[in-house]
């Protein structure tokens, strides 16, 4: 998952540095306000743990061993900004000293194992794990799910990244400059691969360590969880918190990130632009039929007509902005709703995010 | 195992083939080489390699060649700019003299070459080469087909001039970016590495978390290898892979992180009653003296030329 120099074009790079770069200064000031002087020891070590956890090899039945990343459980301990700063240190110690991920493909790493795994993992495990008491098995659970979902995500953003390269650089003669497999290559190699080993890799890692924490060192799990009680005993069921503005930017992420892909992909969509594009004779027809005939021109007032401006002058541009339009008013339309269910009654508590009190773990080896 | 002085021209006792790797894209290990083995020794030993990793690597640093004597900020930014050349230049020839350029730079500074180049494509290039054997195939790469290996509907397929300049371009990419970071590895001392990433605008406090993290990295290494040994003399007969070992394995990794979060609650206290408030202070560093802006002014022209060169060439 590491992707090493000379694979990715500097545009690539750069834009991997133009993402990741504001993102870490981010969760540095987020964590700094949360932690205040504690925060660099305590990040110090959580980056050697980072960097440590990629040692544990954990026996397969088949006589082999897999690795986990380890970001994945470091969000579900100690939160996703946390994880964020801690894997791009250990990224750092690998690409300077070891050699293992580039140094200008530091940004697109960062950003694979540093944002989108700790990210998704942490949100899928809040999901799953949401009003369960500290020991329950949903958080094991969770934190296995999580783990693994998170892995296959970065997983699918290395595809991608290395997919789009033969496409967007190469040479008059046709020669890929960089990575020269197709997307049609690149995501399935790479989910084959997590999918079915390291994925469950990392759900073993994250869901066996949170179950032994459980057993052994309660305090550790309390310190992002402040307020959760530790078991059934004097628990009160919460209500769902709904947060319109999370939700919405949440579904906007999500379109942005697969926005590339529509510049890239071949072809069109079924029949979409005018039915006369569909390839009849495959479809045992002669002609178009009348009723989409009829209706096929029934919608043509549109702002960004095939998805461009106009007069079709700088097609990707167009292709952009009509993303970003898009998106947008998408995003506008999943706030209204969200915010409609929450007015119709499903208002949960409001989060009282409390400084995470910390104690010294007693823990046996 | 004990490293010789520094007045010795070969950096260090340890053979070859104890500070070689085995052949994997990266260290998640999420694809590579499969090898069967126990779960203990190869976390023992994959400790004991990193120690040995960075063993040498102060070793070489702290001889009496070209680049130790370069001041590391220097180092720093010129790597950036031999990478972006890398990255920039299109033609294998340009890539290959690129290379032959670090391999100099390697004999000029107490690095033995023959190492050197073990070390380099042994981490990844080789294994790039055998993942990109695919990619010089007509299925992925279109192009003229050089090689016939089938014909597929009356239509020849097989290695394409395209899908072959691509993996020979990728393959000399990757070792010419991996050989100048690895140069800077074994001739910097990590301190000064460290103290040097100010000059890319990295944030102080950034910095201080790196180089704790770095100290703290072999204490807990050391715990994890504690742990191992002690289940390792522990064991009667081979090692398992049953669910018990895996248990074994996430409760070593539960208690490490523990472990490194009582001993931060600590490390916080014992730095705050030591008068730490919370601004960070690095290792101040003199001026870069003008054999430092001799050498960036080589490599600025060096790769220029190279660039240049390639643009006029291939026109």
């Amino acid at each position: 998952m590491h992707i090493p120099d000379g694979y990715l074009s500097p545009a690539t790079c750069a834009v991997g540095y133009v993402v990741a770069v504001p993102i870490a200064a981010v969760a540095a000031q987020r964590v700094k306000n949360v932690v205040k002087t504690r925060q660099v020891p305590t990040l110090a070590m959580l980056s050697a743990v980072s960097f440590l956890v990629m040692m544990f090899n954990i026996p397969i039945p088949d006589g082999t061993t897999a690795h986990a990343v380890g970001g994945v459980l470091i969000a579900v301990l100690l939160g996703p900004w946390a994880a964020l700063i801690a894997v791009t240190v250990a990224l750092a110690f690998q690409a300077l000293l070891f050699g293992d991920g580039g140094v200008l493909a530091f940004g697109v790493n960062v950003f694979n194992m540093g944002v989108v795994l700790p990210f998704v993992a942490y949100g899928i495990y809040r999901l799953l794990a949401r009003g369960s008491v500290l020991t329950s098995w949903r958080r094991v659970v969770a934190a296995a799910i999580g783990g693994y979902v998170g892995l296959n995500a970065a997983a699918i953003c290395v595809g991608i990244e290395l997919g789009i390269q033969p496409d967007l650089f190469h040479d008059a003669s046709g020669t890929p400059l960089y990575s020269p497999y197709h997307l049609s290559q690149t995501l399935p190699a790479m989910l084959l691969a997590h999918l079915l080993i390291a994925g469950f890799a990392e759900a073993a890692l994250a869901g066996g360590v949170v179950a032994y924490l459980q057993q052994a060192n309660i305090p550790l799990l309390q310190v992002n969880n402040p307020g959760v009680p530790v078991d059934a005993a004097d628990t009160v069921a919460p209500k769902p918190n709904l947060r319109p503005v999370a939700v919405a930017l949440s579904v906007m992420a999500v379109l942005v990130l697969l926005t590339p892909l529509g510049l890239l992909a071949p072809g069109g969509a079924f029949g979409e632009d005018s039915p006369e594009d569909l390839d009849l004779g495959d479809l045992g027809l002669d002609t178009v039929p009348t009723g989409l005939a009829k209706y096929a021109g029934f919608w043509n007032h549109t702002l960004l007509g095939d998805y461009g401006f106009s007069n079709g002058s700088h097609p990707n541009i167009g292709y952009l902005v009509s993303a970003v339009v898009g998106i947008v008013v998408v995003g506008a339309a999943v706030y209204l709703i969200a915010f409609s269910l929450r007015a119709l009654g499903l208002r949960g508590s409001i989060d009282n995010r409390t400084e995470p009190a910390r104690s010294s773990a007693d823990t046996g080896s | 195992m004990t490293t010789t002085a520094s007045t010795d021209p070969r950096p260090a006792s340890a053979p070859d083939w104890l500070l070689t790797r085995d052949v994997t894209l990266c260290p998640c290990g999420c694809i590579g080489k499969r090898r069967k083995g126990s779960y203990l020794e190869k976390t023992l030993t994959g400790g004991a390699d990193l120690l040995r990793q960075v063993m040498f690597s102060d070793d070489t640093a702290a001889q009496h060649g070209l680049l130790q004597r370069i001041d590391a900020r220097v180092k720093i930014v010129t790597l950036f700019g031999l990478l972006l050349v890398g990255a920039f230049l299109h033609t294998i020839a340009a890539l290959m003299v690129l290379y032959a350029a670090t391999l100099v730079l390697a004999a000029c500074s107490a690095v033995p070459v023959g190492f050197f180049v073990k070390r380099v494509w042994l981490f990844v290039p080789i294994f790039t080469g055998i993942v990109l054997i695919p990619a010089t195939l007509s299925v992925v790469t279109d192009g003229e087909v050089i090689v016939t290996l089938w014909h597929w509907h009356g239509r020849a397929e097989g290695i394409t001039r395209q899908g072959l300049m691509s993996a020979l371009l990728v393959v000399a990419r990757v070792a010419s970016s991996i050989s100048s970071v690895v140069l800077l590895t074994l001739t910097t001392p990590w301190t000064r590495l460290l103290a040097s990433l100010r000059t890319l605008g990295v944030p102080r406090v950034f910095i201080l978390i790196i180089g704790m993290a770095y100290r703290y990295l072999f204490l807990l290494l050391a715990t994890i290898t504690d742990m191992y040994q002690a289940r390792k003399a522990r064991t009667v007969g081979a090692e398992k892979h049953d669910k018990y070992a895996r248990r074994f394995v996430f409760a070593t990794a539960g208690a490490m992180i523990g472990k490194s979060m009582a001993m931060s609650e600590e490390v916080h206290q014992a730095m705050v009653a030591r008068g730490y408030r919370g601004d960070a202070k690095v290792l101040a560093q003199p001026r870069p003296s003008r054999i430092d802006l001799l050498y960036a002014l080589a490599v600025a022209v060096s790769g220029a030329a190279l660039l240049v060169g390639e643009h006029v060439i291939t026109r």
